[in-house]
């Protein structure tokens, strides 16, 4: 590999917004530190990437060298001083990571950066329901922040708010309707609530997760256990809704069978042997229980 | 389709076409002006030359603008997991067992 793949790879993480710390961190071991100057413009964006990796973990010696080159850069930027109340956090300082973020928001009022980062400080000493507040908070005041209403739902997930956690997930959906993976994740939380009533808005969002992606695997067998689920809770079902979750079961079945099908080929026997035997002890559990 | 040289000097013979049959026109408008006559229309010629660079324009910089994207919105998701999905940068927290793992990890002293 070549810094120029290396690059590459480093912005496709950037933009597709993945982790992958340690290997953001291996990459610029090997190749990118030593070519940072044939970067242009973009190594500022790979100081920053890396940097964030690299608190991640915890490598100081690689923070150091980004933190002083964007430092020597911009000397005033806030974004700079953000990366340095993260290097206080990651060494544990929480209170000086708090005081220089309070700097911060005292500077600009409208950045939403260093308010989030409180909210992570919170969450990494434990004080979940003061992050919780705090997030409330920001989120009064910047409402349009999906990934604030995402890491808000996880915290009410911590606490097994499940109530409160689905109505961030519902403003979420009213941002993306078109995100597959929301309304998955609506359905799950609908699904670990309980209930007849959840069940039923759990299996209409796993259809709709399915209508928009139909590879989606966990939506398929969730759409298999709810419609299980409803038929096995409640005995005076009508009839229509009765034979509505009798074909879904049947169909979403059939799907997984030869997803199975398509995915390990027909050497795999006993694979798909197992899977049956899984699909009929899903449906004797749901008949026996009803 | 990828931007190749064909492509670009595609894109510079239509705008340069183009801008010619504008400028043709003005010249005609100003020679009308001129000998007095009164303006009817353009001269066919001018005409085609025109729309035909307009639309050898429109193919160069349909190939030099990139690639198409999908109309479906949901095609560029279906690729994506929940968990590329749910990782949120700003929030992100350090204390976790990553640290462990690090060359320059020093355990705690109790």
């Amino acid at each position: 590999m070549s810094w120029g793949e290396a690059r590459d790879k480093l912005r496709s993480w950037r933009e597709e917004n993945e982790r992958r710390s340690l290997e953001v961190v291996d990459l610029w071991d090997t190749y990118l530190q030593s070519n940072i100057h044939k970067l242009g413009d973009e190594r500022l964006l790979v100081w920053e990437q890396v940097c964030v990796a690299a608190l991640d973990c915890n490598r100081m010696d690689v923070v150091d060298i980004c933190l002083v080159s964007l430092a020597t850069e911009f000397p005033s930027s806030m974004r700079v001083r953000k990366l340095q109340a993260m290097k206080l956090e990651a060494l544990e300082k929480y209170d000086e990571a708090l005081e220089l973020l309070d700097q911060i928001i005292k500077r600009d009022e409208t950045n939403a950066a260093p308010r989030k980062r409180r909210v992570a400080i919170l969450k990494a000493i434990g004080k979940i329901v003061d992050a919780i507040k705090e997030l409330n908070e920001y989120l009064r005041k910047f409402m349009s922040d999906q990934e604030a209403w995402q890491e808000l739902c996880e915290l009410y997930l911590i606490e097994q708010d499940y109530a409160k956690a689905a109505f961030c997930m519902e403003e979420l959906i009213l941002h993306n309707p078109h995100n597959h993976l929301i309304h998955q994740r609506y359905a799950d939380i609908k699904y670990t609530q309980g209930g007849l009533e959840n069940m039923e808005i759990a299996r209409a969002h796993y259809a709709l997760a399915l209508k928009l992606n139909q590879n989606n695997m966990r939506a398929l067998y969730g759409a298999l256990l709810t419609a299980t689920n409803v038929l096995s809770m409640s005995k005076s079902l009508p009839a229509p809704k009765k034979k509505e979750c009798s074909k879904l079961i049947a169909w979403a079945s059939k799907q997984i069978r030869n997803r199975y099908e398509e995915v390990s080929g027909h050497a795999a026997e006993n694979e798909l042997e197992a899977l049956n035997g899984m699909l009929g002890a899903l449906q004797i559990a749901g008949s026996t229980s009803s | 389709m990828a931007a190749t040289a064909v492509h670009r000097f595609i894109f510079i013979v239509g705008i340069t076409s183009l801008l010619h049959a504008a400028y043709s026109a003005a010249q005609h408008r100003a020679y009308l002006r001129i000998t007095e006559q009164e303006f009817l229309s353009l001269p066919i010629d001018i005409l085609i030359q025109g729309i035909v660079s307009l639309f050898v324009t429109m193919y160069g910089i349909m190939t030099l603008a990139g690639e198409f994207k999908e109309i479906r919105s949901t095609v560029d998701l279906e690729s994506k997991s929940w968990e590329t999905y749910r990782n949120c940068p700003s929030f992100y927290t350090f204390n976790h067992r990553g640290k462990a793992l690090s060359p320059y990890y020093d355990p705690p002293v109790d």
